[in-house]
């Protein structure tokens, strides 16, 4: 007989996504969380709210863990890691460290769902200074500030009068490696836009952009919003340098729709930072033996219409730990995922 | 790498003085520093939300922040054919700091409406640039040649400045009775909006004249005001005045009630268009019609006395067909005239070229030739040229002035330029040919 329960791997929107659904399904669940609170990245990285439309992280994220713990048969192990994994498809041990404890978790099927963690802007190749000046943040650091309901520049404790965010930090860049769109930092920023914008209505906001990304519904639920009510600018042409100047930043780029230069003085910089593969993700494609792409991501085995399969029979892949997502896709894969574990352990013989 | 603190921005040089030599002719040009930064890479520093937030406390101006970059609408914009112009660059002007109140580019939109055809967005220029230049009159900029025109509407009805006594002047050569209210006041089935050109100007005159027989011709109960009518003043709403063209709302309102009519029939689509959209707004409803839609219907009962052979193309009023979707009616009436081969331009119907006349632009020749290349009628007549037509048919009032004087300057002299009634009239043996 096929072990009947599905492990998933991550406790973020994407592992609470295919926890749920394999649960619903009528799977016995064991959700793997190396960190000591479910949530995922929104949770660990103190977001403020979610994309598109601005609810509160830990409201939503706060429902799902709890419909999640609610559910028969589900079995949380938070603080653990997985540090191997041996069998076969309706047959896997994984091997879990808790602290100073191991226990084998016996599973049918595996979801990783890993995620991803944010670029490094000390990586990026245009010195845009993120360790050098206090005032240089990035997407998460905002966010933090705008869950204390508080956005002031670490240099001095003082509200901005005027903030840009530069798009595209550490994606679609060759020379880092990255060659890939992070998705939603277009939306991201459009969305701490509109927050700053509320929060301090004095204060102007710019965002420099090669090409605006809004896919979708996105495109009018943040983009036309921040631009049409909360008058956010948006330029076309990327920053390249940011200079100190006396207590600003002297930000210098080129207005591509100008054709000319620009330096524009600015309080704070958001750099919106792409996505890139957590090391949990790296880690348990090892520990899996699952393939990664040229970026690290996990390999979708069959794209473009199977996204969650692996290299592995019985092993999907959901979330961010594919490649960078949205909230809407961690969702989308995590259920999918979880499908197709309950479904590949329900057509394993009974006799194998 | 050095970078913070030990990093310096580079100096911005500004030449005061440039010499520029003409590749083609070896001439050179002196130019001041101001123009010189056309050729210098001029660095820009002043980003702000706030030209847009001046412009958004403006009834109708807040769509131009609406604006993503996109650029479909610069392309289409027949200022930019002849110049630099455009929605698109106008937001990225302000958006760069420039006061777009105190620009020449305020003034530069004819409202022809082609922008916003294309834009995904919907910034409406036709609402925006009129927003502005009222703001803008009332901080004291608007070009002299407009305030002119401004003073004479204000002063006498009419933007030419012309007596209003004189208004009903044409109907002595009409060749046919032409009741005038006032006078005979009795209920009528449909009055006759004269308006300005078409009661002042020479060739508007007889135009008027043609109408007038074309409407006798087909039995039509009509009349007109006269010495009562006033202008409706829509270009000089959209050139700002809407407070003068409020005032003469009271005035044409007051006028209009005094008189049974079933509906009015005006040459101008300017004030169709004011008509049929904004004296609605303020409670005054008519049912209103152009010259060539009231006689589109009726064209079956034209008699036809001589063929008019040529080759005729047509250029579609701003206002009478992008802004009020008349396309057919004029069309109609050009091909059932015998003779008449009806080519079409390249931009026609939807995508018309604008004669630069419209939003004031009327009034802004000399204005606005210090902005472009060339007049906006000029490269309209061009384009009719290129079609072989021998006649340029048009049916707005404006037109008719504009393109002659179009047509001499870039030596099409060949092009006879007609009011589609003119022609009708012609081919009707109306005009010369009832005077034979």
């Amino acid at each position: 007989m096929p072990h009947e329960t599905v492990a998933v791997i991550g406790g973020g929107p994407a592992g609470l996504a295919a926890a749920q659904a394999a649960s619903d399904l009528g799977a016995p669940v064991v959700l793997i969380e190396q960190g000591d609170a479910l949530g995922g990245t929104p949770i660990a990285e103190s977001y403020a709210s979610l994309t598109p439309h601005l609810e509160s992280a830990e409201t939503v994220l706060g429902r799902l863990v709890q419909r999640l713990e609610a559910s028969p048969h589900t079995d949380i192990l938070l603080g653990a890691q997985v540090t191997a994994c041996t069998g076969d498809v309706g047959h896997f041990e994984l091997q879990v460290e808790m602290g100073a404890t191991s226990r084998t978790v016996s599973c049918g099927a595996v979801v990783l769902a890993t995620g991803f963690q944010h670029f490094d802007p000390g990586r990026e190749t245009q010195m845009y200074g993120y360790y050098e000046f206090p005032d240089v943040i990035a997407l998460q650091d905002l966010e933090a500030m705008i869950k204390a309901g508080s956005i002031a520049k670490p240099s001095n404790g003082q509200a901005p009068r005027r903030l840009c965010f530069v798009q595209c930090v550490g994606s679609r860049d060759r020379q880092i490696g990255n060659e890939y769109c992070s998705k939603v930092c277009c939306g991201v920023a459009s969305k701490e836009a509109i927050e700053v914008r509320l929060l301090l209505p004095e204060c102007e906001v710019f965002i420099f952009y090669i090409d605006m990304r809004m896919y979708g519904y996105w495109e009018s639920q943040i983009y036309w919003p921040a631009q049409e009510r909360h008058h956010v600018q948006y330029v076309k042409g990327i920053i390249s340098e940011v200079l100190p100047k006396g207590d600003q930043l002297l930000v210098r780029g080129e207005d591509t729709t100008m054709g000319r230069p620009m330096e524009i003085l600015m309080d704070m910089v958001v750099l919106s930072v792409g996505m890139e593969p957590s090391p949990g993700t790296r880690a348990m494609a090892g520990v899996l033996g699952v393939e990664q792409n040229s970026y690290g991501f996990i390999a979708a085995a069959h794209p473009p219409l199977d996204t969650v399969s692996t290299s592995r029979p019985g092993i999907f892949a959901a979330g961010a730990a594919l490649g960078p997502a949205d909230l809407e896709d961690c969702a989308s894969t995590g259920a999918a995922a979880a499908a197709r574990a309950v479904s590949v352990i329900r057509s394993v013989p009974a006799a194998g | 790498m050095p970078v913070g603190g030990r990093k310096q921005p580079p100096a911005v040089r500004e030449h005061e003085s440039a010499t520029v030599t003409s590749q083609i002719s070896g001439r050179q040009w002196e130019l001041p520093g101001m123009w010189n930064r056309m050729f210098e890479s001029r660095v820009l520093h002043d980003y702000s939300s706030q030209g847009f937030a001046a412009l958004a406390a403006l009834p109708g101006g807040e769509s131009l922040e609406w604006c993503y970059g996109c650029g479909k609408c610069v392309p289409v914009c027949p200022v930019d054919l002849v110049g630099e112009y455009g929605p698109r660059k106008l937001h990225r002007k302000v958006q760069t700091g420039v006061d777009l109140l105190a620009d020449p580019d305020l003034w530069l939109c004819t409202t022809c409406g082609n922008c916003l055809r294309v834009c995904p967005k919907q910034v409406d220029m036709v609402q925006v640039a009129p927003a502005g230049r009222e703001a803008a009159i009332g901080q004291g900029h608007v070009p002299a040649e407009l305030q002119d025109v401004f003073e004479k509407t204000f002063r006498q009805g009419n933007c030419l400045g012309e007596n209003p006594r004189r208004r009903h002047a044409w109907t002595k050569q009409a060749g046919v009775p032409v009741r005038v209210l006032a006078s005979d006041p009795g209920p009528v089935d449909v009055l006759f909006y004269v308006e300005d050109y078409w009661s002042y100007h020479p060739r508007g005159q007889q135009a008027a004249q043609a109408f007038a027989r074309i409407l006798t011709a087909l039995d039509v109960d009509f009349a007109i005001l006269g010495p009562e009518e006033k202008t409706v003043g829509d270009s000089q709403r959209l050139a700002g005045e809407r407070g003068l063209f409020e005032a003469l709302m009271d005035d044409v309102a007051a006028t209009l009630a005094k008189y049974d009519f079933r509906r009015i029939v005006t040459p101008d689509p300017q004030i169709g268009n004011a008509l049929r959209r904004e004296y609605p707004k303020h409670g005054h409803h008519y049912d209103v019609v152009h010259t060539t839609q009231l006689l589109a219907p009726l064209v079956e009962r034209l008699t036809w006395r001589t063929s008019i052979d040529a080759t005729v193309t047509f250029h579609d009023p701003c206002y009478l067909g992008r802004h009020n979707g008349e396309y057919d009616a004029p069309r109609r009436l050009l091909e059932a005239i015998p003779g008449v081969t009806l080519v079409e331009m390249g931009r026609c119907k939807q995508n018309g070229y604008c004669c630069g006349g419209g939003g004031g632009g009327m009034w802004l020749d000399g204005f606005t030739a210090e902005h472009t290349d060339e007049r906006l009628s000029e490269r309209r007549v061009r384009e009719a040229a290129d079609t072989g037509a021998d006649i340029l048919a048009v049916c707005c009032p404006y037109e008719v002035s504009r393109f002659e004087d179009a047509a001499k300057s870039t030596g099409h002299d060949h092009l006879q330029v007609l009011d589609i009634v003119e022609l009708l009239d012609q081919a009707m043996g109306g005009g010369a040919g009832a005077d034979a």
